[in-house]
């Protein structure tokens, strides 16, 4: 069982996410397709497509998430946002029929923490996407929890990558699980064995401590 | 938890030896335990039980339950009912390790013992993801867990939690208005 000498901040998965972790962090990089509702002045440059000076009203263009939802307010229409292509109707069908067979890495790989996201930004589909997000969720909750209690002393690779982050962290702690019970069951548990913080000390060099 | 906690646990479970030796009394904070009269059966935790039997001071008598013919009926019934049914002990399998590893030449038909012991288990644990599964997917609110042992509840806890947790946030993405406060916060 590999044991950390920290431990990671899980993702916020929901509408809010978490500051310290690290897939949140990654998530709000996700670029989403945008259209701009107003001039945006002397910021043509940022825009390489054209050479004006302004960013003209009706511009599309893809933004990171955390600028997307810096920018959107509902009352004063600065920009809409479009959904991406795997919360829009067609993939939501697909998703519906069988969850199961899609590759989610592929689609993602932040599929349900994006989703969650895009919950921010007013669209009528939104209790649609809600709705899929969870239905895919459950549908292919069966799958994650039987390969991951049941793969020991195997490769794992074929199993996770088609598998959403949030679900590699699901499968993460079902084989810490399985690990944990199979090696008690061999007697290894009762085997003491030195902690990874001792492993990985070393002795201070007299020069790095002295400024 | 960790597996080795829970044997921990299993280890104050009591069993009953033939010592060959004589001992008064012994009184420790748990309870006191003895008198120890070579030949005369007495009842003492597992922990105390091992000890004595490695360093060859006693004999282990198994518990009822560890019986061959006790066992595959409850294999039987166990493959039979849908539902858990009642286990012997609530630590059958750390029991069934500890004295087969320690004690298996005072125990009849260790081998076979071990192998029905472990079909009970697999059997269960396939049970346990069955219910866990219907539980996710029908949204239930509660689940009522009879007759699990602590090890079984173990095994499954890390991942059923994490599960849980993120299907909770997902679900309550369905109810706009719930965590629209931390947007404000922008």
């Amino acid at each position: 069982m590999d044991t950390q000498s920290y431990v990671p901040v899980q993702p916020g998965v929901g509408m809010e996410e978490n500051f310290l972790s690290l897939d949140d962090i990654l998530l709000s990089h996700e670029r989403l397709p945008i259209r701009t509702e107003c001039i945006f002045p002397r910021l043509g440059f940022l825009e390489k497509s054209g050479d004006t000076q302004d960013i003209p009203e009706g511009t599309k263009m893809e933004l990171p998430l955390w600028l997307t939802k810096g920018l959107y307010e509902r009352k004063k229409k600065v920009l809409s946002v479009e959904l991406p292509k795997v919360y829009r109707e067609g993939w939501r069908t697909v998703f519906n029929a069988d969850p199961k067979v899609v590759d989610l890495h592929k689609m993602g790989p932040y599929y349900y923490g994006l989703g969650s996201q895009m919950l921010h930004f007013d669209s009528p589909e939104n209790l649609e996407i809600a709705q899929t997000l969870l239905q895919t969720f459950i549908g292919r909750f069966r799958r994650t929890m039987d390969s991951s209690q049941n793969a020991y002393n195997e490769d794992t690779s074929v199993l996770v990558e088609r598998l959403d982050c949030l679900e590699k962290n699901l499968f993460r702690s079902g084989q810490s699980g399985l690990h944990g019970f199979q090696s008690w069951e061999k007697g290894q548990a009762s085997q003491l064995t030195a902690s990874s913080l001792v492993l990985n000390y070393r002795k201070r060099k007299l020069a790095d401590v002295q400024p | 938890m960790d597996p080795s906690e829970v044997e921990f646990l299993a280890e104050k479970e009591m069993v009953k030896i033939i010592p060959n030796f004589s001992l008064d009394k012994i009184y420790l904070i748990g309870g006191d335990l003895g008198p120890f009269n070579p030949g005369l059966p007495v009842d003492v935790p597992v922990w105390l039980a091992l000890n004595f039997k490695q360093r060859q001071k006693c004999r282990v008598v198994p518990p009822e339950w560890m019986d061959v013919e006790k066992l595959e009926e409850m294999r039987d019934l166990e493959r039979k009912e849908v539902a858990f049914t009642a286990v012997p002990s609530p630590y059958y399998m750390e029991l069934t390790k500890l004295l087969l590893n320690h004690a298996s030449d005072n125990i009849p038909k260790a081998d076979e013992i071990r192998t029905l012991v472990k079909d009970i288990w697999d059997t269960r644990i396939a049970k346990l993801r069955c219910s866990a599964d219907s539980f996710i997917s029908q949204q239930e609110a509660h689940a009522q867990l009879d007759n699990l042992t602590l090890m079984e509840i173990n095994t499954i806890r890390a991942f059923l939690l994490d599960s849980l947790n993120s299907m909770y946030k997902l679900r309550s993405n369905l109810q706009p208005g719930s965590s629209k406060g931390q947007f404000l916060d922008y």
